[in-house]
């Protein structure tokens, strides 16, 4: 037999050949006797085992100093790890939140006894907005009501 | 403390007279918080869940809300109970098939927290009929009340941080609970559906993720958490209800105008067939039930009879038969314990009329 497929844990021949059709994506992974044994074949374990084969081959890059967790592991379970892994995979996880949020920029409530300052910028934004708007359509009543409204809530945000 | 309290205290999902409303079962709102300094739920180590855990349950139970509430730990229930729970939308499937988290539920049954599920507490709050507002601001009363007492993880940019990027930010999820028979017998629901996605809201079926729509009974809930205020959530789920139940309304007229006689006879079929069947699978009664509810709401049957179609739909469920009869039964062994509580709860129905709505 030319070439025979080597086991994916152990490098022994493999005899065990799995393939694995998850959302389209194809995963295909070889197991020696042994190995295939190890993670009972022919059941759920083996997928297992290959997940953490295929998933152990690449290098963290980013590990959160807080907790401990990997971008790697981020890639398998779709879940964070603790609540600074936002700030350490920030950056990364933008793209991300592109896509299944549509917005990057939290614009609602802040925990009771806090400043609720994504509130106050979203506020500031729709002010300066109206402001224009009603300068456009020449009622300076509104325009100068509005203007005062922005001025308080920059002063707001500045004395954070 | 035992989920046979539960069951047998009164609430407004299934016993309040007057609380039900026709098209919307209930409201929902769910918020997903963590508290500061420790690993989420799926990556802690059992010492910080159990810490969490405590301290959760310590302020949780220390709230009005929450005075003489139910506490009970996931790993000390027995499967069928846990499965009550679930059934009663009181805890999620995640939560009752792992054995560290836990749930408060007040004495009313209108708030349940969820502790150590994906997040540290996933609060919720559930009132009868379409309550949108009224809903919220108990939740958001809660909300203020624990971000008292836990520190909450909370970024300025990011907002209220969660385990999944797909709560991060308001951590909001308000649903609809809706009865859209007239939708589904007119053959609209694909299209609704459809519809609904497109715009950012989620379909799903009575129970949740990947479940069917038993009954005609579909949850509808927003999808993004980030970018929007709590405010602007709200205000998009209640727009498309409110097009929803009129859209229902208007088939539900459209059909028994051009069905007529055929429209009552279904109806009235349904009725006949739960007041006199001696085996009723959960999916079939789901569906009669359904025909019930729609004939209340169409005048076919008195309005105050609804609470009680309600009741039966949440009873009638696999778990519920079984923990009512305090036994593990096999299926046909709950078909029968259904039908007979049906026929029990049907007895003095009056008969199907015609539609007055």
């Amino acid at each position: 037999m030319p070439n025979p497929l080597k086991c994916s844990v152990c490098d022994a021949v493999a005899t065990v050949h799995l393939t694995q059709i998850v959302q389209g994506k194809v995963t295909k992974v070889d197991f020696c006797e042994a190995c295939a044994a190890k993670g009972g074949a022919g059941d759920a374990a083996v997928f297992k085992l290959a997940e953490a084969v295929n998933a152990a081959a690449p290098a963290p890059a980013i590990t959160c100093p807080t907790c401990g967790f990997t971008d790697v592991e981020f890639r398998r379970r779709g879940r964070l790890g603790c609540p600074s892994c936002w700030e350490v995979f920030g950056v990364a996880l933008n793209g991300l939140l592109a896509k299944v949020q549509h917005e990057t920029q939290h614009v609602g409530r802040a925990p009771a006894g806090t400043v609720p300052v994504g509130q106050l910028r979203h506020r500031l934004l729709a002010a300066q907005q109206e402001m224009t708007a009603a300068i456009a359509a020449e009622d300076y009543e509104a325009a100068a009501k509005l203007r005062d409204e922005v001025a308080r809530i920059a002063a707001q945000l500045d004395a954070l | 403390m035992s989920v046979q309290e539960i069951l047998a205290d009164e609430n407004e999902l299934t016993h309040l007279l007057g609380a039900q409303q026709a098209v919307v079962l209930s409201t929902r709102i769910r918020l997903a918080r963590n508290l500061e300094g420790f690993p989420f739920p799926g990556w802690a180590k059992p010492a910080h869940r159990k810490e969490v855990a405590e301290r959760c349950i310590d302020a949780l139970t220390k709230l009005p809300r929450f005075r003489k509430s139910h506490v009970f730990k996931m790993g000390d229930l027995p499967d069928l109970e846990r499965a009550v729970l679930v059934e009663r939308h009181l805890v999620s499937k995640e939560l009752a098939s792992g054995k560290s988290g836990a749930a408060v539920i007040s004495r009313d049954q209108t708030c349940s927290v969820m502790v150590n599920e994906e997040d540290h507490l996933r609060v919720q709050v559930v009132k009868a009929g379409w309550h949108l507002r009224g809903t919220w601001n108990i939740a958001e009363q809660l909300d203020d009340a624990l971000g008292a007492s836990l520190g909450l993880a909370f970024s300025d940019g990011l907002g209220f941080l969660t385990a999944c990027p797909t709560n991060v930010g308001t951590g909001l999820r308000a649903s609809a609970m809706v009865h859209l028979p007239g939708l589904c017998l007119a053959g609209h629901m694909e299209k609704v559906t459809r519809a609904l996605s497109q715009d950012g809201l989620a379909v799903r079926g009575w129970l949740g993720e990947g479940t069917e729509a038993a009954g005609n009974v579909f949850q509808i809930s927003n999808q993004q958490t980030l970018g929007l205020s709590e405010d602007a959530i709200l205000r998009h789920l209640g727009g498309w209800v409110k097009t929803l139940v009129d859209q229902e309304w208007n088939a539900r007229r459209k059909l028994a105008q051009e069905e007529g006689e055929r429209f009552v006879d279904r109806l009235a079929r349904s009725l006949g067939v739960l007041r006199s069947a001696r085996l009723l699978t959960s999916a079939e009664s789901m569906n009669m039930l359904s025909h019930l509810r729609l004939a209340c709401d169409m005048g076919c049957l008195p309005e105050e009879r609804r609470h009680v179609v309600d009741r039966l739909m949440i009873e009638g469920q696999p778990a519920h038969v079984q923990a009512r009869q305090g036994a593990e039964l096999d299926s046909d062994g709950r078909d029968s314990r259904r039908a007979a509580a049906i026929r029990e709860a049907l007895r003095d129905f009056p008969e199907v009329g015609p539609p007055t709505a």
